[in-house]
């Protein structure tokens, strides 16, 4: 294990509750691989958004009745978003795998992590109410006679179903991957990774960001309103719930409480 | 927490058997808990899933646990089968008392008889 892992994985270690725990090269491979995994989804989310906006603002230039041409890209765009993110996860798990294949010793939970245990309900339920807040919007803005709202409407439609969707595939992946764990330790490490990675799952960036990128028109209207006040009320929301919500050691302690 | 050594003589299915018998049976695991299920713990501890299969059947033939088709394998009462069999005794212990009519105290001073302990005033 090179100095800067040991000393990362010391750094994660401590953060979480875990000072006795020695870093171990397993440890120091699981945590590499989730940093790097985190940093390529910022990555493919900016692209994203950025691609999505360019569709929509080129589409604006080149016709003056909007076509809906850009449509189809955009669909084409959110799919290679989820395949991105699918496969990043599946990098992730592959490593994981490799990792605990060469362990001489396996440890397990004897009871299996429900959605509730690892995501917690404040976090979910936050995640739904920002989703539907935005769908609710998007759909409103459907009935409005402006062309660009329109397609900007569907545009954000399209990104948060397929996100949505992405989150769901990903959460299930996250509480099905195998545990990794030779000892107590890291197999209290094990389900702190998996609190950590639920969590930042459902950050609600994608949710945030389409309505305040999309949903403008010819001029400014209620929708650009109500997505701002989206926008502040989420990040209240979801500021009170990272500072009042247990903090991710002591959660994955009480998932491993056995009921 | 179950551990798995691969380099142990004794072999997987029977480690993994034996200490989920005796976590039943000490109520770390309690009654009712939903065990995970064979391909999960499987790919949890990195056995075969007939490895897993095999101590999950044990258990379930020893009474430990039961299996409700897709819902999943659970820990039963049967760890506690003595004292569930004491409980149903009672009852019908009780029910012959409250049918030949006989005095409930003059019923607790058999039963202490019965165990051989002295009988309280």
């Amino acid at each position: 294990m090179r100095q800067t892992e040991h000393s990362e994985t010391r750094q994660w270690l401590d953060q979480h509750g875990l000072t006795d725990t020695e870093p171990t090269p397993l440890l120091a491979t699981r945590l590499a691989v989730r940093r790097r995994a985190r940093l390529a989804g910022d990555v493919l989310l900016a692209a994203f958004l950025i691609g999505a906006a360019l569709t929509h603002t080129l589409s604006r230039l080149t016709d003056a009745a909007y076509s809906w041409l850009p449509l189809p890209l955009l669909t084409a765009l959110v799919v290679g978003l989820l395949v991105a993110q699918w496969l990043l996860r599946q990098w992730v798990r592959r490593v994981d795998r490799r990792a605990g294949a060469q362990l001489p010793r396996r440890v397990a939970h004897p009871v299996e992590f429900g959605w509730s245990a690892v995501l917690g309900r404040p976090y979910a339920t936050f995640t739904v109410a920002a989703y539907t807040g935005a769908l609710a919007l998007a759909v409103s803005v459907l009935p409005v006679s402006d062309p660009v709202l329109r397609a900007g409407a569907a545009v954000v439609l399209i990104g948060l179903v397929g996100a949505g969707a992405g989150i769901v595939m990903q959460l299930r992946q996250m509480l099905t991957s195998p545990a990794v764990a030779e000892d107590e330790a890291s197999l209290t490490a094990g389900v702190i990774m998996r609190v950590e990675d639920a969590r930042a799952l459902v950050t609600p960036s994608l949710v945030w960001s389409l309505p305040a990128i999309f949903l403008y028109g010819e001029s400014l209207g209620w929708w650009n309103a109500v997505a701002i006040g989206l926008v502040l009320a989420g990040v209240v929301a979801f500021g009170l719930i990272q500072t009042r919500a247990t903090a991710v050691g002591a959660t994955a302690r009480q998932a491993m409480i056995v009921r | 927490m179950i551990v798995i050594d691969a380099a142990s003589p004794t072999p997987p299915y029977e480690q993994l058997r034996a200490q989920l018998a005796r976590q039943i049976q000490d109520r770390s695991l309690a009654v009712g808990t939903r065990l995970p299920t064979v391909r999960r713990l499987a790919a949890d501890l990195g056995l075969a899933v007939n490895t897993v299969g095999r101590a999950y059947r044990e258990l379930e033939e020893a009474g430990l646990i039961e299996t409700r088709g897709r819902a999943g394998s659970f820990v039963t009462a049967a760890g506690d089968q003595a004292l569930e069999q004491a409980h149903r005794a009672a009852r019908d212990y009780a029910t012959i008392i409250a049918r030949s009519g006989i005095d409930p105290a003059e019923a607790i001073r058999i039963v202490q008889a019965a165990l051989g302990q002295p009988a309280t005033p």
